[in-house]
């Protein structure tokens, strides 16, 4: 079974992904903030983590790169609730990028193809 | 007749002839005569004492100062006798001093007839008789003294009026030479001047052809020298001249010179002490006024100078009116220019402006006014003649066209000529920050030294342009440059000469011109910083609004981004949990409807969100003007900061002259930072990234493509296709997932991206973006 990390301030947002997810099959934790989503990397070590961009205290660029740090392989999904072009320069670093949407197919069907399972 | 005299007859006659009018020689002749004929004598004579020989018998007698009856020969002692005067001393005959006063003027000798005797009565006639005639003598020695101090009088009379008739120093000598020649009566008159400077005399006024003579010059000199007068009577037979008479002319303690005058019109030709005398009183009053007349020609000299000077200082000053009209640099160096050449100011015939380029280190001709030619310069003088115009219009209402087109104004424009030029003059000007004045002195034809292989006359050793244009005219010509001062250094040099009319160029005129050069240095460089300060305002203006709009729709990005994330997040949950609640509801239960509605609803508010979103970040995109060089550098800087280490050789090929493009700078800059960042990770640390840029065409419009390649593995040529798909990405090709979103920024720039893939060698990704239009960028 595959883990997944959420990272994201809000709590609806956790509750959502959590429920799809773990529906789907998946192993889920998650983290509120930049900090707590690298304690849960090393305890928890996901396949694959979903990062919120805005975030309070460390926002998601800062997470990323440290999480890059650490693993330069693990596949990171960046998902804003900005819009298309709030990129920042470090998101390359991550794997893909998608905007935040009431409809999660497309978080869904990346986290598949990130994993190597479709 | 009787032997004896009527006395009351004789002295009758005596007296009467003495009161004639007669001249005294005929006055005596006639007394002698009736003397003669009233004592019946042999002979009588008046002997003047010069006449007397010395030492001689009748001397002897004569210094007794008594008269004397010698009645016989035996009464004479004959030792005493001298031979000369033997045949007067002949008894019977009487000798009878003459008095003049006191003054002993002759003998009356009266010689008799033998056996004649004389009365003590008649020898008291003869007394009484020499006394009138002595009276005569002295009457007439008295005529001729009043007549002599009457026309000296007339004389110093006529000096006066000459000396002072005039103070034109021509005519004031022409007076004196002339005034001169009718008092002492002479034929020829000559006045020498001394010349200050060369220390010659020279010949001011003569009258006669004295001058011609060698003898007068040496005369002249000779008194000069000497500073005494000269007098010489008989100068010899074989010599033409027979009188001359030479005085010098002093005023205060300085001799002025000689005059000298030649053969008096009298028989014999001489000059004597009352001409010398008289000649010495008109030197003395002719001084006076020859000083008065030098002065006054000095100050008419000094007057025309001041008038010169004056003249300038208006021009300077219309200049200085003109100057503040105007802000345009052009102008500016057009009116200084005229002023200076114009014919009612300091009047050079051209006058050339070169302004220094700091750059560069090198002086640019700017601009020229002058004639081109001799016929030119004087139908311009003439025309000029003719104008009364003030000066300030004539600089002001300049026909700024016509001078452009001047042939002269080409030329100098086309000159170039580095500062490093030590030897030529315009970049010594520059250098030294001082005028120069460069006379040439007058030749036939020849060329002067100094002058450079070219024939430069400018002195310049190494050839140079300036030379070879302006000296087209082979005459040897004058010239001088003054810097132009502006802020502290030298920012030109103003260059001019007076090739058409060949005045020379004095060091006043330096003087006034370099005043005109400090005018025009301080208004140009006023042009300058005017026209600097018009840049940089223009520019703040522009960075002004463009920041104002930056902000506002940075602002507003912001806001929206704020807005955006704020709804969003609830959206994501509203829907999703709606969409949760759609999936377990059963279809024929109207819940479904419910969460359907909602989910559509929340669609429907995402989209509205993307659209302003989308609407609000397009605006705050800044497409401006990018220089690819900066951007380049930049990404560049960012990736190698990233990345410690490894071997990576870096070739860049960034010609000059690439177009701006069109874009957004932050963009470009990630656009690029993904390119470097997979070349790097594609070489593992070790190989060769080259970057190439250059402008090209397509289809009339102007691109820029920017080569980015690296000596990777190359790309899998199985993913080829599909590395811009967002949907697919392998993070093992080492690719990331930068390059959709590479993609999409090179399409949103309107651009095109190509990719060059050598599987084991390397890839090479082609950027071409549209380059910044000329009509953008106002």
């Amino acid at each position: 079974m595959k883990k997944i990390l959420i990272v994201d301030d809000e709590e609806s947002i956790r509750f959502l992904y959590t429920e799809e997810l773990e529906e789907d099959g998946f192993s889920v934790e998650v983290a509120k903030n930049g900090e707590e989503a690298l304690e849960k990397v090393s305890i928890f070590k996901p396949d694959l983590i979903t990062l919120d961009i805005k975030m309070p205290g460390m926002d998601g660029i800062e997470t990323l790169k440290r999480i890059r740090e650490l693993d330069r392989k693990l596949p990171i999904i960046m998902c804003s609730a900005y819009g298309e072009y709030k990129q920042d320069l470090t998101t390359w670093a991550s794997d893909a990028y998608i905007v935040k949407c009431a409809d999660l197919t497309e978080l869904k069907t990346t986290i598949r193809r990130l994993l190597g399972l479709l | 007749m009787s032997d004896h005299p009527d006395a009351y007859e004789l002295l009758t006659k005596i007296i009467h002839l003495s009161t004639t009018s007669l001249p005294i020689k005929d006055k005596l002749d006639q007394m002698l005569q009736a003397i003669n004929e009233a004592f019946g004598a042999d002979q009588t004579l008046l002997l003047r004492r010069e006449k007397i020989v010395e030492n001689g018998f009748l001397w002897r007698l004569a210094s007794e100062n008594k008269p004397f009856w010698i009645k016989e020969e035996s009464s004479l002692p004959q030792e005493q006798v001298h031979p000369r005067e033997k045949e007067l001393v002949r008894p019977p005959f009487a000798c009878l001093p003459l008095f003049d006063k006191d003054t002993f003027q002759g003998t009356l000798y009266i010689g008799f007839p033998k056996n004649r005797t004389l009365s003590p009565q008649e020898m008291d006639l003869l007394v009484l008789v020499t006394k009138e005639m002595g009276e005569a003598i002295q009457l007439s020695h008295l005529q001729q003294k009043v007549g002599q101090t009457s026309s000296e009088l007339t004389a110093l009379h006529e000096m006066g009026k000459v000396a002072t008739s005039t103070l034109k120093l021509e005519e004031l000598l022409e007076s004196i030479v002339k005034t001169g020649l009718k008092i002492l009566q002479a034929k020829g008159g000559v006045l020498r001047v001394e010349d200050k400077t060369t220390k010659e005399l020279k010949v001011q006024w003569s009258l006669g052809d004295y001058s011609q003579h060698l003898l007068d010059e040496k005369i002249a000199k000779r008194v000069l020298m000497t500073q005494t007068p000269f007098l010489l009577n008989h100068s010899g037979m074989d010599n033409p001249i027979h009188s001359i008479l030479c005085v010098p002319l002093r005023s205060k303690e300085r001799i002025l010179g000689t005059l000298a005058f030649y053969d008096k019109e009298t028989d014999p030709s001489k000059f004597d002490e009352r001409d010398f005398q008289l000649l010495l009183t008109m030197a003395n009053q002719m001084s006076f006024a020859i000083e008065n007349a030098l002065t006054h020609y000095k100050t008419s000299q000094l007057a025309w100078e001041n008038e010169k000077r004056v003249r300038e200082l208006t021009i300077l000053w219309e200049l200085s009116k003109a100057l503040l009209t105007t802000v345009n640099f052009e102008h500016i160096i057009q009116m200084t220019l005229t002023a200076i050449t114009i014919g009612a100011g300091l009047g050079f015939n051209r006058a050339m402006l070169f302004m220094v380029n700091e750059k560069s280190r090198s002086l640019e001709g700017t601009m020229a006014v002058g004639p081109d030619n001799a016929e030119e310069a004087g139908r311009i003088w003439t025309t000029l003649s003719k104008e009364k115009g003030i000066l300030s219009d004539l600089i002001g209402h300049l026909d700024l066209s016509k001078d452009k087109n001047s042939a002269l104004n080409t030329i100098v424009k086309g000159i170039h000529i580095p500062l490093e030029l030590e030897d030529c003059i315009l970049s010594k000007t520059v250098l030294e920050g001082r005028p120069f004045n460069i006379r040439f002195p007058r030749s036939e034809g020849a060329w002067i030294q100094p002058a450079c292989e070219r024939g430069c006359h400018l002195g310049s050793e190494v050839g140079c342009h300036v030379g070879e244009h302006l000296s087209r005219d082979p005459r040897v010509y004058s010239f001088a440059t003054v810097p132009l001062w502006g802020k502290g250094k030298v920012i030109g040099v103003i260059l001019v000469d007076n090739l058409y009319n060949q005045n020379p160029i004095t060091d006043e005129d330096i003087k006034i011109l370099t005043m005109f050069s400090t005018q025009a240095g301080l208004a140009i460089e006023n042009a300058i910083l005017y026209r600097n300060l018009e840049e940089v305002h223009q520019r703040l203006k522009e960075t002004q609004t463009f920041l104002v709009h930056q902000e506002k729709m940075a602002a507003l990005g912001e806001l929206s981004s704020t807005v955006a994330h704020e709804i969003r997040n609830p959206l994501v949950s509203i829907g999703g949990f709606a969409r949760r609640l759609y999936r377990s509801v059963p279809d024929e239960a109207p819940e479904k409807r419910y969460t359907q509605t909602i989910m559509i609803e929340v669609s429907r508010l995402e989209r509205i969100l993307s659209d302003l979103l989308d609407y609000t970040q397009k605006e705050s995109l800044t497409f401006g003007e990018v220089d690819l060089q900066e951007i380049l550098e930049e990404s560049f800087s960012m990736v190698s900061k990233d990345l410690n280490g490894g071997e990576v050789k870096l070739t860049k090929e960034y010609p000059e002259g690439i177009p701006k493009v069109k874009g957004d700078h932050r963009q470009l800059i990630q656009v690029f930072s993904n390119l470097f960042n997979n070349a790097y990770e594609a070489m593992k640390g070790k190989g060769t990234l080259s970057l190439r840029v250059r402008p090209v065409a397509k289809n009339g419009s102007t691109f820029v493509r920017i080569e980015v390649e690296d000596t990777g593995s190359g790309i899998d040529p199985e993913n080829l296709h599909n590395i811009f798909n967002p949907f697919y990405s392998t993070k093992e090709s080492g690719l990331g997932l930068g390059l959709p979103f590479v993609y999409k920024i090179i399409v949103s720039h309107q651009g095109f991206i190509e990719v060059d893939n050598r599987p084991g060698e390397g890839v090479t990704f082609i950027i071409t973006l549209p380059a910044a239009r000329e009509e953008e960028k106002k």
